[in-house]
């Protein structure tokens, strides 16, 4: 991932989806699986069932490639989501009561989110947060992503006040939607311009 | 169009995966039915999308990515519960697989004809989950909250001393929350809640029902 742009894992994407092209899915996976593991870990896992889950992982990406649209996103974020879905139902193997990924996103749709060029847009918007967070800002939404932590968790954690969690997130959150409304300010404008 | 909505923190927490099942399933009700916070959601994966762009790297074992290969061809297993989509149409999709029957069918209990309810089997450390059904124009007795109760209305409406919630609305109650809701006339509501401690009655009518409520 370090060497490969948002475009040449999106081609890889699509040539797996269109052609079932096995060679872009090994070159897709020596971009992507390190990081892949990496997430795994982060959620907890022994390096063991992190590679249990990548597979998991990589063979869903094999077989619902066909699924991943690049107008309604890149695909890191498509990845993202099979990896979290992933996470989310190997613990609950065959367990009648309990939730499944696919009780809480639905494979279906997604084209109303679709935009020709919002999606680069979108990206850009995800990175540039990342990139413009202060770190301690930072250190509270990777552990809401990663550790899946309550807001008072946290604050047990890194040994600070609740109301100081709380008010860091909040920060985070509005620096997200106030780029992502500058977002659509530009999009607005380069709609027009094509008109 | 859903005029009451799950809060920010809810809905990255739902992105990132990591709301407990109930309170999972609650929200993926309601986005179903709400575009905007489907938005927000989805800009909420791209920051996860971008997070895993930037974690360190984990050395993979060199015989993983054969293992996958050997695997390739095999043939998709049988779909999973989730997607079989059985029950009643009336219940909101993420929710349908854990409701026996049909809504008109179930069996509902509780102590008054006005107020009934029905427990249902989520596994969930942290939360219950219940349906409610307030008969038309019936209400409940005042009452606040020990912790969280999360409210999603299924069917019908109710309203409450200030707001008036419909189908879709997503409600937080907490501890501060002191509230009376009354469902409105025409229809009985029905509504899906989640909460993490019993209902403590505050009303006088309250505390003499309190003991006798699961």
């Amino acid at each position: 991932m370090s060497n490969a742009t948002p475009k040449i894992l999106e081609n890889l994407l699509l040539a797996i989806a269109q052609k079932q092209d096995r060679e872009a899915f090994v070159k897709l996976f020596e971009a992507t699986s390190s990081r892949l593991k990496a997430f795994a870990m982060q959620c907890g896992a022994t390096s063991n069932d992190a590679e249990e889950l990548l597979q998991e992982c990589m063979l869903t990406v094999w077989r619902k490639a066909h699924t991943f649209n690049p107008k309604t996103g890149t695909a890191i974020t498509w990845l993202y989501t099979i990896i979290r879905n992933k996470r989310i139902d190997f613990a609950r193997k065959g367990r009648y009561d309990t939730v499944l990924s696919d009780d809480l996103w639905n494979d279906e749709g997604g084209t109303e989110l679709e935009n020709d060029v919002s999606s680069d847009l979108d990206a850009k918007v995800a990175r540039t947060l990342l990139e413009s967070l202060p770190d301690e800002q930072r250190q509270v939404v990777y552990k809401v992503y990663f550790e899946g932590k309550s807001h008072s968790e946290i604050a047990a954690d890194l040994d600070l006040p609740l109301g100081t969690i709380k008010s860091r997130l909040r920060l985070a959150m509005k620096k997200l939607d106030t780029l992502a409304k500058e977002q659509m300010t530009w999009l607005i404008i380069i709609l027009t311009m094509n008109f | 169009m859903a005029n009451y909505h799950p809060n920010n923190e809810l809905l990255m927490s739902f992105a990132a995966g990591q709301l407990p099942n109930s309170l999972g399933i609650m929200v993926a009700c309601h986005l179903e039915q709400c575009h905007s916070c489907r938005q927000q959601t989805h800009l909420y994966e791209q920051l996860g999308g971008e997070l895993l762009g930037d974690l360190p790297e984990e050395t993979v074992g060199t015989n993983v990515l054969s293992r996958i290969l050997d695997r390739i061809d095999e043939p998709v297993s049988a779909p999973s519960l989730a997607t079989l989509n059985q029950g009643d149409l009336a219940i909101p999709r993420p929710l349908r697989r854990f409701i026996p029957g049909s809504l008109d069918t179930l069996e509902w209990s509780g102590m008054t004809k006005s107020i009934r309810e029905f427990d249902i089997e989520i596994e969930d450390p942290q939360f219950k989950a219940k349906l409610y059904k307030i008969g038309a124009g019936k209400e409940l007795p005042e009452h606040t909250h020990e912790g969280n109760e999360f409210t999603y209305v299924i069917d019908g409406s109710f309203a409450d001393k200030t707001c008036q919630y419909h189908e879709g609305d997503f409600i937080l109650a907490d501890t501060q929350t002191i509230h009376q809701p009354r469902a409105t006339m025409d229809k009985d509501c029905i509504c899906f809640a989640v909460m993490d401690a019993p209902l403590k009655m505050t009303g006088i009518f309250g505390r003499m029902l309190n003991p006798f409520m699961r």
